[in-house]
This record gives C-alpha cells, sequence and structure tokens, in this order.
C-alpha cells in the first residue's frame, strides 16, 4: 500500500483501524508510563519552585564579574547558607543569564544581596531581578489550585453526564487524569522546576484533553444514535467513531502543536526565553497525551462500561475488521444522511425518541424543488 | 436566509473592523504585565480579623498611597482578598514596599481651625496674620477647592436626641466653611477661633490637613482612634436625608475616650475651639462634624449633614475600617528587569506569528482555497480580541502577562479546531453523495453541536480557574475564557455564513470542495 493511498483514505476519514481491539496494548504502554510517574513522584517528587514553598530568586546577567563563585561569595557575605542555594546559568538572547534561589530571607537580605550582585556585575541594581515568596502564600496558592481542580472535576463529570452519559463523564475524567499524570511524570523524572507557569500548563493538558475527548464522544453518541436500531457491537461504534474523527484529531493536533513547538523552538531555543521552554515541554507533551488518550483511553472505556449493558453485552465479541469495517461506514454515511433528512425538522433534543423514524425512511431524500417565483 | 447571512457576515467583519480601526487609531495598547516591561510587584494578603468593605478602603489608601510616590500606570488589583500592586517601573523596591506595606489607619481629633484654601495663591484678607492663612495655602496648593464636596455642614448628635439644633449648627458651619459652588473666599478663617490660636500655643502633634472638601483643617494631637467605634456602622436615610449610624464600644477602650474627646469639644475648650471633630483616614480629614452632645450616652453615635448616599455610605466604610484596621502581609514581591521583560516578550510575539504562520501553511496545504475562511476568520477573531482586551487593560486594568500570551497563543489550537470539526464533517457530507449546499447546512448543525459542548468544557475551565485561584493562572484562566467565547462567537456568525453562502456561490457551482466532486443539481446520491 503506498502512502499516497494511505493518505487518502485518511483524508476521507475510512482508515479501519482496529482500535478497539488494540486496548490491551494501548492500556499496556499508559500503564508503564503512569507506573514511571508514580516512582518518580515516590522517589524524587516534583522540583518545586520557590512560588510553592516560599524563597527568594534573584536573577541577573552573568558577567565576567559574575560567575557562580561570585554568586556564592555574594551570599555568604551576607550570611546565607549556600549548601542550598540553587545556581543556574541560563542561556539568553543577549548571553548568559545566572540564577539563584534559596529559602525564605528577610526584605533587607534580599534588597542587601541584589544591590551586591549588580555592583558585583557593574550594572544598575534594577537590572537584577528580585522574587520573594512568603512559604504561607506558596500553600495557600498550591491549596487554591487544588481546591480549582477538584471544583472543575465535579462540575465537567455532571456537565458530560448531563449532555452525553455518567459513563462517558467517567471516561473523560479517566483519560484527563492520564494525560494530566502522565505530564506530571515528565517534570518529575527530568527534575523540571515547577513554576505558576507549569500549574498553567498542566491546566492547559487538563482542558486540552477534555475538550478532544468530547469531540470525539459527540461522534460515538451520534453513532450510538445511529445504530442504535441494528445489533452492532460497542466495539465496532467506537472504531467507527474513531476512525472517523481521526483527520479530525491528527489535524486539530498538529495544528495546536505548532504555535507551541514554534513557541518552544523558536522562543527558547533561538531567541533564549527559558521560562518559555519548560512551560512549552510541558504543553507539547500534554498535546500529544491528550489525543492518544481520546482514541485509545477513552472511547474504549466507554466500549468497556457500556458492553455490561444488556443490549451491547449480547453482541460484545462481534468486533469487524477491514473490509467488513469499511462497509459500515457506507451503512453509517448513508443512515446518517436519511437520519439528517428525517430530524432536520425536529429538535435535537426529541432525536432519541425519534430514532425509529430513520427505519421508515429508507429512501434516498428527494432533490430540493425549485423554488416558485 | 440569504440576506440574514449576509447580514451577519458583513455585521461580524464590520464589528471587528470598527473595533480594531477604533483601538489603533485611538493608540492605545494593552499594558504589560511586569514580567513583560519590567518593574515591582508586591502581593499582599490581609492578616487576622478583617471586615469585606473594611477591605476596600484599605485598597483605596493603598492607591492614594501609590498615586501620590509618582509611578506611571500603577496597577492594584484585587483578587478575593489578596491585593496585588503592580509598580511598573519602579527602581526603589524598598521604598514601596514600606509605601504599600503600612497600615493605614483611622483618627479622630479635635479641629483646632478650618479655612478654604486660597486658589489663588495667599492674595487675600491682608490684615489677616493667623498662621492658617500662610501654611494653608502651601500644603494645598491652588485649584483644591474645586474639587470640594458637600460634606460640609456636618452635625453629631446621638440618636436618642432628635437632632432639633440643626438648623443652628448648619448656620454656624456655613458661616466657617462655603458650601460648595459659591467661589471660595480667600483664606477664612473660622470666627470662633480666629485670635484663640496662635503659632506658639499650637499644641503639640497639631498639623494641617486637607480634607476630602477641598478645605484645611488644622487639627490638634490624635485623641482617640476609629477602635473606639464598634464594627456596624451603617448608611441610612431619615426623611430625605442621608446619615450614618455607628455604635461605641463599651468601657474605658471606647466610650470613655469618645466621651473625653466630645466633651472638650462641646464645651469648646481651647483644644477643640471649633467644636469640631475630624475624622482622619491616611492623613486625609474625611469629615469634621460639629459635636452636639458633650457625653453620649446611648453608645450609638449618629452623623447627619448634606451626604448623599455615596458620602454616607463611603463614611460608613471608612469607620468599619477604622473599627477593624485592615493589617496586610506581603507575601510576594517580584522585581524583574526592563531588558528581560522585554526579551519574554520579543520571545512571546515572535513565536506566536511563527505558530500562526504555520497553522495557515497547515490549513491551505490540506484544504485549500476554503482555507482563506480560517484566515479571514482568525484575523477577525483577533481584532475583536484584540480589542476588547485592549479595552479592558485601559479601564479595569487588565494587564497582559506572559502567561496570558502563553494562553492566547495555546487558543490558536481551539480556534482552528472548530474548522476542522466543521470541515471533515463536511467532507463525510459530501462523500455521501449530498450536493455542496445541502451538505454545508447539515455538517454545520453537526459541527455546531460539537463545538458547542467542547467549548463548553473549555469556558468551564476557564470559569472555575478565575474565580477559584489567584496569580497568574488567574490571568491565564481570563485569556483562555475569552477566547473561547469569541470562538463561539465566531463560529456562529462569521464562519456558518460564509461557508453557507460559499456552498451557494457560483463560484463553487463549478468547482469542487476538498477533492470531491459533488453531484449536479438534481442527482441523487448512489
Amino acid at each position: 500500500m503506498s502512502i499516497g493511498s494511505a493518505f487518502g483514505r485518511l483524508y476521507r476519514g475510512e482508515t479501519t483501524v482496529d482500535y478497539y481491539g488494540k486496548r490491551k496494548p494501548a492500556f499496556l504502554v499508559s500503564g508503564v508510563f503512569l507506573l514511571a510517574t508514580v516512582v518518580a513522584l515516590v522517589l524524587g517528587g516534583l522540583n518545586l519552585g520557590i512560588d510553592f514553598k516560599g524563597g527568594v530568586a534573584w536573577e541577573g546577567p552573568a558577567t565576567a564579574t559574575l560567575d557562580q563563585d561570585a554568586v556564592r561569595e555574594v551570599l555568604e557575605a551576607n550570611g546565607i547558607d549556600t549548601s542550598n542555594a540553587k545556581l543556574q546559568t541560563l542561556q539568553g538572547i543577549d548571553g548568559e543569564r545566572i540564577r539563584v534561589q534559596v529559602g525564605d530571607q528577610p526584605d533587607e537580605v534580599r534588597v542587601a544581596v541584589q544591590k551586591a550582585l549588580a555592583e558585583k556585575a557593574g550594572i544598575e541594581s534594577q537590572e537584577v531581578s528580585v522574587a520573594a515568596v512568603s512559604s504561607s502564600w506558596g500553600r495557600s496558592i498550591t491549596l487554591k489550585a487544588i481546591r480549582a481542580l477538584l471544583v472543575f472535576f465535579v462540575l465537567v463529570s455532571l456537565y458530560i453526564a448531563w449532555r452525553f452519559e455518567w459513563k462517558m463523564a467517567l471516561a473523560a475524567i479517566a483519560a484527563m487524569a492520564h494525560d494530566v499524570l502522565i505530564s506530571v511524570g515528565v517534570y518529575a523524572i527530568f527534575r523540571f522546576e515547577v513554576t505558576p507557569a507549569t500549574v498553567v500548563a498542566f491546566l492547559t493538558i487538563l482542558g486540552y484533553s477534555l475538550y478532544d475527548t468530547v469531540v470525539v464522544f459527540d461522534k460515538v453518541r451520534e453513532n450510538i444514535d445511529r445504530f442504535a436500531t441494528s445489533k452492532m457491537s460497542m466495539g465496532n461504534i467506537v472504531n467507527v467513531s474513531s476512525n472517523q474523527v481521526l483527520a479530525r484529531s491528527l489535524n486539530t493536533t498538529l495544528s495546536s502543536a505548532l504555535p507551541v513547538i514554534s513557541l518552544l523552538v523558536v522562543g527558547s531555543y533561538i531567541m533564549g526565553a527559558t521560562n518559555l521552554q519548560e512551560f512549552a515541554i510541558a504543553l507539547l507533551v500534554g498535546m500529544l497525551t491528550g489525543t492518544y488518550s481520546s482514541i485509545f483511553i477513552a472511547t474504549p472505556l466507554v466500549a468497556i462500561l457500556k458492553n455490561r449493558e444488556p443490549k451491547y453485552a449480547a453482541v460484545a465479541g462481534a468486533v469487524a475488521q477491514g473490509a467488513e469495517m469499511a462497509a459500515l461506514f457506507e451503512h453509517t454515511t448513508t443512515r446518517a444522511a436519511q437520519k439528517a433528512a428525517a430530524e432536520s425538522q425536529v429538535s435535537r433534543e426529541s432525536s432519541v425518541l425519534k430514532n425509529t423514524s430513520s427505519n421508515v425512511l429508507t429512501h434516498p431524500p428527494r432533490p430540493r424543488k425549485r423554488r416558485r417565483r | 436566509m440569504k440576506r440574514r447571512l449576509f447580514a451577519s457576515l458583513i455585521g461580524i467583519v464590520l464589528v471587528a473592523a470598527v473595533a480594531i480601526g477604533f483601538t489603533v487609531g485611538s493608540g492605545d495598547r494593552p499594558s504589560l504585565g511586569l514580567d513583560l516591561q519590567g518593574g515591582a510587584s508586591i502581593t499582599l494578603q490581609p492578616e487576622g480579623e478583617y471586615d469585606a468593605l473594611a477591605l476596600d478602603v484599605a485598597v483605596e489608601i493603598i492607591r492614594s498611597r501609590v498615586d501620590a510616590i509618582g509611578v506611571a500606570e500603577p496597577e492594584i488589583i484585587r483578587q478575593g482578598d489578596t491585593v496585588v500592586v503592580n509598580l511598573p517601573g519602579v527602581k526603589d523596591q524598598q521604598r514601596a514596599l514600606d509605601i504599600v506595606g503600612r497600615t493605614g489607619d483611622l483618627q479622630l481629633r479635635p479641629v483646632l481651625q478650618s479655612g478654604s484654601v486660597d486658589p489663588t495663591g495667599g492674595t487675600g484678607d491682608t490684615g489677616n496674620t493667623d498662621p492658617v492663612d500662610t501654611t494653608v495655602p502651601e500644603e494645598g496648593g491652588p485649584g483644591e477647592a474645586r474639587g470640594a464636596r458637600p460634606m460640609v455642614d456636618t452635625t453629631v448628635p446621638t440618636t436618642d436626641t432628635t437632632a432639633p439644633t440643626t438648623d443652628t449648627t448648619v448656620a454656624a458651619t456655613d458661616t466657617t466653611v462655603p458650601a460648595p459652588g459659591v467661589e471660595p473666599i480667600d483664606a477664612t478663617v473660622d470666627e470662633e477661633s480666629a485670635g484663640v490660636t496662635t503659632a506658639n500655643d499650637l499644641p503639640e502633634g497639631s498639623e494641617v490637613l486637607l480634607g476630602r472638601d477641598g478645605f484645611a483643617y488644622l487639627v490638634g494631637p490624635v485623641a482617640a482612634t476609629g477602635l473606639v467605634f464598634e464594627n456596624n456602622a451603617s448608611a441610612n436615610i431619615q426623611g430625605s436625608s442621608w446619615s450614618v449610624v455607628v455604635q461605641l464600644r463599651g468601657g474605658a477602650e471606647g466610650e470613655d475616650i469618645w466621651n473625653a474627646l466630645t466633651s472638650r469639644c462641646f464645651s469648646r475648650d481651647t483644644t477643640c475651639p471649633t467644636a469640631q471633630v475630624a475624622i482622619v483616614l491616611d492623613g486625609e480629614v474625611i469629615s469634621a462634624p460639629v459635636v452636639q452632645e458633650a457625653v453620649f450616652t446611648g453608645g450609638e453615635v449618629q452623623i447627619t449633614g448634606d451626604f448623599t448616599e455615596q458620602d454616607a455610605r463611603d463614611l460608613a466604610k471608612i469607620l468599619e475600617f477604622g473599627a477593624v484596621p485592615v493589617k496586610f502581609e506581603v507575601s510576594q514581591v517580584q522585581t524583574v528587569s526592563p531588558t528581560l521583560g522585554s526579551d519574554s516578550l520579543r520571545a512571546a510575539i515572535i513565536s506566536g506569528l511563527v505558530g500562526l504562520a504555520l497553522v495557515f501553511l497547515l490549513m491551505l496545504a490540506y484544504y485549500r482555497f476554503v482555507a482563506v475562511i480560517v484566515f479571514v476568520g482568525l484575523a477577525v477573531s483577533i481584532s475583536l480580541q484584540f480589542s476588547i482586551i485592549t479595552y479592558l487593560s485601559k479601564t479595569n486594568g487588565l494587564a497582559l502577562s506572559l502567561s496570558g500570551i502563553a494562553g492566547i497563543i495555546v487558543s490558536i489550537g481551539i480556534a482552528v479546531d472548530s474548522y476542522i470539526v466543521f470541515f471533515e464533517r463536511l467532507k463525510d457530507e459530501l462523500a455521501s453523495g449530498r450536493s455542496l449546499r445541502n451538505s454545508a447546512q447539515r455538517s454545520f448543525e453537526g459541527a455546531w453541536r460539537t463545538v458547542l459542548a467542547a467549548d463548553t468544557v473549555s469556558f468551564l475551565a476557564a470559569a472555575v480557574l478565575w474565580w477559584l485561584t489567584v496569580g497568574s493562572v488567574r490571568g491565564f484562566a481570563f485569556f483562555l475564557g475569552l477566547a473561547t467565547l469569541a470562538d463561539v462567537v465566531i463560529v456562529w456568525f462569521f464562519t456558518r455564513p460564509a461557508m453557507l453562502l460559499l456552498a451557494r456561490s457560483k463560484f463553487m457551482a463549478t468547482r469542487s470542495m476538498f477533492g470531491i466532486k459533488q453531484p449536479k443539481t438534481g442527482e441523487v446520491a448512489p
């Protein structure tokens, strides 16, 4: 099979990949990543920035007179224990920058160190950036973020349960947790520093993951409605849905990821805005897992949950492959046309009740009459 | 139907064009957060027991102090109980911290003398040698009296006496302090106090303070603080006039101190010759009512006067603040050097533009000429959002921070997704053999449902984060929410009419969309 025709089938939404059949390997792969995350979290934990645990950070241009040793000297001269100080040299657009982080310090020390560093480097003191956070503040914003997250979980579950059904809500939340956990895992494994920007990135991932899952679920629900009168297994329904939305998923992922990749490559490597770098990495990982989990985690989970319903339990084993699956698309699209024709006059809410009407209307839609003058 | 689609399409493009034209024309730009332009940011959190109303007053105090140090475009944002003070370009961060972090207090001080500020700079009554005449114009400066507010004829009767003496007091106060609207008389000195005080007699701790009403007051030492009051000041209306009622705290801490002051004033003692008590907040005389009772036996104080509702409510708030002063803890200090800030801004803007260009190329390669609709749609959406952000940053002090820019870059993906969902459905419909015109209508209905569901989830996320978090996460949430709303608006008012009209157009009649040939009119799907 040539690449061209594979793309053509993808373009027309006619790929016949058995995603449902591959659920076990997919779950296994995700399981391995999740396990790695848990191990990294238990062994090393997250590298929390000063915004979460409190402390002071200074940042200024690294000059010939201001290197890491010079910074250490300044800290010691001001009575700060340097054994726990975190020193970093960052690549910036106008040369290297040096950044140092220590625990909570009184106001006077903070200003004194800023002045001393500026003096060493031979620059004005306002050229040295300072950030200081009290530890209680750090705790309170962490608590606020967690509380916001819990409220959000509840609201989203209720919304999806109302808009779709509770089984889908459960699967969507599971997929979202999967994405966020793996992104957190990247931070834990590579010891990236967690800053408020990181939290923003995690939240974006969470929103993106749900958004993507909702788009796929909308298709699944549509197909459930369409096959409502035929004895179609959940495996078939999710396979058809996933294949139908694949082109959309890939396209969306690409167009969401392109700006982020640009942020990563142009912003952080070329322009040297290092504070964007880790943010962009987290986002990229999150977006990729978000797309992956919608198709490989969320939809198979829905199928597994729904297979317990008597209606689907009877046909649980029947999953069409290859050409058979392609035939289902045909069925879907013509049925879709019929159903849409039948439904165009009735409201969306009553669609479940009106399902039977699609049996009556088995002829193709009548072409529109020309309007009389 | 067709006319309505055109109206919607032209309407949204026109709105966007006018909005962006107006924004660019007026020369306004969104104000930048400190991480993008450099400066100092101080986050304050109230400590211990405090009152929500009192917090407003505390924020006002900070605001006026910051205004006084003359920082360009300071920003004072309240996020729940947290107050964020952003001082762009401030050099001396220690001084800024001192000014912002100090707790404001409410003082009650006897008024020794009061007078209007001479707007012409002391060319008035030549025969007058009273110290106030010379001090007042210096302190106040010209033009102060122009902002006079009608807080003039104030009286303090207790509520249990039915304030019969109001008329006389008002008359007396009126001669002292001219009512607003009347041209201020040059350096008028209170009749009763004229000649009583001279520079040598001034008690220790006296000073000249400006009043909100535009008059200057020579006040004696602090006789009491706002702590004499209970935390229950309220603004009430009686007949047609507003007044403020507040309870006194019992015992030595409250009533005793208050009554010592009022009896001094009531008897027009030399330490309080005008019988007025100045309510001073952070060095400003808020109100200077005339005392009507020697001893407030009922424990309740009523301040009446020519108040508007707003005046009365403000005074009540200030008394509440005095009763429970808000102490702030400095929980976060951040200074960003101007170079670091501008570097980040440049990096974010350039990478945003590059990202946008890449998305355009992808759309063009995949959807060919239909991608033009994506371009125009994004342009309309960006114009609208830019105008809204600029407007809000001017009126509400919204600042574009690095995390906000990140939110915007991320939202490009969400905006483009709406088109992708729509186009993919359209492809499905076309593939099943429908005419372009029919497919466009049907696929929009399906796509609209999906977009609404997905955007609702996104918006929920943004709203919850905005309500429940602080700092950069909140900034991000705002921009995500805005982008989500813009997406819904654009899909309905722009994408829908644009695609439906394109599908009906003569241009499309001879072409195939997405490389799928449409059947000729009247031909039926196989």
